[in-house]
């Protein structure tokens, strides 16, 4: 009878939450499934394909490259952000003066639109009328120069940069208050067992924060696999495509070429390849509860 | 039971994904003798190309609001419609809601800007145009220069789905001062641009203004110097539509070499592998460069950066003396606006369409703002001398890119020409990558 009426109480909570699941995620996902059955032209009109879309993604060089790039940018970016972000977060979680402005200048680039970003990064990055490489030859260093985002071999790491950049506040405010959180009397005890601070972070507070890292990794996989903003403004997948990511590529050929169908498809594989990696990476990174 | 319905849910859902789109379909116009009489006000609503703040939207804004003024009881929306409101745009056209009057519908030399006319999305301008001009006493439809017709009419049907309100001719601009300071002869042929470029090296001034960062832009270059070496109609068959192969006509491999020689003379921009096109275009102006090869709409879209006192020189791409293609054409590109089938109000789009491409309102536009028009009897921009000299000697206004950038084979394409110009490959070798992509997009 109790169960009963907790179930009557459950459904109107859960209703509003799964209509907008419904009418947002599960509606947009197998509509997309559906379009990538299909051959669809620019007017709306579609023909039912079934999976040639998928075939023909099998042999593409394009969207091979494009994975491929998606995956550089991911762990690129990735290692771009957690080491600075987990040593800035530490940092102000320690007693130090002005860690309210800190926090502010960290944060700050976040609520600036990824537009904004780009466009001024673009121009940092410039060759001849930015900042990096004209400052590196005031100081001698014109030899190490590049032309960041004209170079096939720099363009990439530049855009994840950009992107972490802008983006390092979100996960520098998550890591602090997983350190805060932290318990205070065992770090007390690892003090006064003589541990010095690197000691402590290496050896009690990352074993500490590991749940959270790790859903912090899945969650910057999630995140960097479906880039899109940064590398279509800044380098519109250039230079010949050694930036080109799935997102900029789905983008590319359904408004440019108007094959909605394929870049469906492309969509759908990426949504299928991103369930797999976090499936496994959930599982390898999985552990037992660590009980201090 | 659970499963069954999810799975019945599914598959509708799918279905839907799958059925039959569109929304579109034609509706019946107004009687083309008559349509004039049948403007009446009412609510017309204009996708536009200018963004917010541009000098051309306020044009637009003076023009509807001349409109409204006219026909009291009108209200002229224009919404925005290029670029990132593009995909938006065109959804509306899908879900059979489109504006009433909107650009980049129909293009009659481009394959994939024909889909929505042979779907009956747009109204079939042609009995509209038949019709005498009040003004003139002639067809409304001489008022548009012969040599635009390819664009605005179904190569198919022969019906006419849209008229020009903007033309921009491919060009290469150049610093008439700096060259008149230097004493350089700007370069008609192609051994002259050689020269030209030598002795603005020599004077330490960067030849050609070019970015590395877009594609496109970098292969109007090849797309130039194959329309000179290789002709249009051939070069257009081989990359866009998969007729033969590249190395079939040896054109293409001289043009791509031409194209070398340029690159190994270091004739292009310090830096330009890492330089936006806006950038690109600041610093030809600012004089750090001596040419740049793009669209007319160059003056317009960069009318506030232009220094007082900026001579600035138009002339046609330069001619290829032996070249076997064509040597008198030149690349355009026409911003053509189209009517919703859809439209509640057609005479009012009619009415609209009919005053922005009156040789008044053009006039006065390419006087205020710039823009080349492809309405005959209005003058050339004053900001961009020489620019009717160009029209008027031009023996054809071909279609810029060969319809590359609608066509799968454009990345692919113009990745090659990137990979060139920066360094990575010589003229053989991209002549190579070129017919493996070519081979493989096209299937052939």
């Amino acid at each position: 009878m109790h169960r009963l009426a907790q179930r009557r109480i459950i459904l109107p909570f859960l209703l509003p939450a799964a209509v907008l699941l419904a009418l947002f995620f599960l509606y947009p996902l197998v509509r997309t499934v559906g379009i990538s059955l299909s051959d669809w032209t620019r007017t709306g009109n579609s023909r039912f394909v079934g999976g040639a879309n998928y075939t023909a993604l099998l042999t593409d060089p394009e969207y091979r490259t494009a994975l491929k790039n998606t995956f550089a940018f991911t762990f690129i970016g990735g290692c771009l952000l957690f080491p600075p972000a987990v040593a800035i977060a530490w940092a102000l979680n320690q007693p130090i003066r002005g860690e309210k402005f800190f926090r502010f200048v960290i944060f700050a680039p976040v609520v600036l639109s990824a537009a904004v970003v780009a466009l001024m990064w673009k121009f940092i990055y410039h060759p001849t009328l930015g900042l990096i490489s004209p400052a590196m030859a005031e100081v001698g260093l014109g030899g190490m120069a590049r032309e960041w985002l004209g170079d096939p071999l720099t363009a990439l790491p530049a855009v994840a940069f950009t992107t972490v950049w802008q983006g390092i506040g979100i996960w520098v405010v998550l890591l602090s208050a997983g350190f805060e959180r932290l318990p205070r009397d065992v770090l007390e005890a690892g003090r006064v067992d003589g541990a010095g601070e690197w000691r402590l972070f290496w050896s009690v507070m990352m074993p500490l924060l590991y749940d959270l890292l790790r859903i912090l990794l899945v969650l910057w996989i999630v995140q960097s696999m479906q880039a899109f903003a940064f590398v279509y403004i800044m380098t519109g997948g250039g230079p010949f495509g050694s930036t080109e990511v799935v997102g900029t590529l789905m983008y590319r050929i359904a408004i440019d070429q108007t094959e909605f169908g394929y870049a469906a498809a492309m969509g759908v594989v990426l949504v299928a390849i991103l369930l797999a990696v976090t499936a496994i990476l959930n599982k390898v990174l999985k552990r037992d509860d660590l009980e201090y | 039971m659970r499963r069954a319905a999810l799975v019945a849910a599914f598959t509708l859902t799918l279905g839907v994904g799958c059925s039959s789109g569109g929304g579109t379909g034609a509706a019946d116009g107004p009687d083309a003798a008559s349509w004039r009489d049948e403007v009446k006000p009412g609510q017309l609503e204009v996708g536009v190309l200018s963004a917010k703040g541009t000098p051309g939207l306020k044009f637009l804004e003076n023009l509807g609001g001349r409109l409204e003024q006219e026909r009291p009881g009108t209200d002229v929306t224009l919404t925005f419609a290029n670029t990132e409101a593009r995909p938006g745009i065109e959804q509306r056209w899908r879900a059979g809601t489109p504006p009433d009057v909107d650009y980049g519908m129909f293009d009659g030399t481009v394959p994939n800007l024909r889909e929505w006319a042979d779907d009956e999305a747009l109204v079939d301008l042609t009995p509209y145009l038949q019709q005498p001009d009040p003004v003139s006493g002639k067809p409304w439809l001489d008022r548009y220069s012969p040599t635009v017709r390819k664009f605005m009419e179904h190569p198919e049907s022969k019906k006419i789905y849209a008229v020009p309100s903007e033309l921009s001719l491919h060009v290469l601009f150049y610093n008439a001062k700096l060259f008149k300071d230097l004493g350089i002869k700007p370069p008609t042929t192609w051994d002259e641009l050689l020269a030209a470029s030598s002795a603005l090296s020599a004077k330490q001034v960067d030849p050609i203004a070019l970015t590395g960062l877009f594609e496109p832009y970098m292969g109007m270059w090849s797309d130039h110097l194959w329309l000179r070496t290789v002709g249009y109609q051939k070069a257009r068959g081989v990359l866009t539509e998969g007729k033969g192969h590249i190395t079939e006509d040896p054109g293409f491999l001289k043009g791509l070499q031409m194209l070398q020689e340029l690159r190994d003379k270091n004739a292009f921009l310090k830096g330009f592998k890492g330089t936006d096109f806006t950038a690109a275009q600041a610093q030809f102006f600012q004089g750090k460069a001596g040419m740049i090869l793009m669209g007319s709409w160059l003056v317009s879209e960069m009318k506030d950066v232009i220094p007082k006192g900026f001579e600035l020189g138009v002339l046609a791409f330069p001619k290829v003396t032996g070249g076997a293609g064509d040597q008198g054409a030149v690349m355009a590109a026409l911003q053509n606006v189209s009517i919703a089938a859809k439209s509640p109000d057609i005479p009012l789009a009619l009415d609209w369409i009919n005053r922005l491409t009156s040789v008044e309102t053009q006039t006065k536009r390419a006087t205020e703002i710039g823009e080349v028009s492809a309405v005959v009897g209005v003058p050339s921009p004053p900001g961009v001398p020489g620019i009717d000299a160009v029209l008027s000697q031009a023996e054809a206004l071909e279609p810029r890119d060969y319809g590359l950038s609608q066509s799968k084979a454009g990345k692919p394409v113009y990745a090659e020409i990137a990979r060139l110009l920066f360094g990575e490959q010589d003229a053989e070798q991209t002549l190579q990558r070129l017919d493996a992509a070519l081979r493989r997009v096209h299937k052939n």
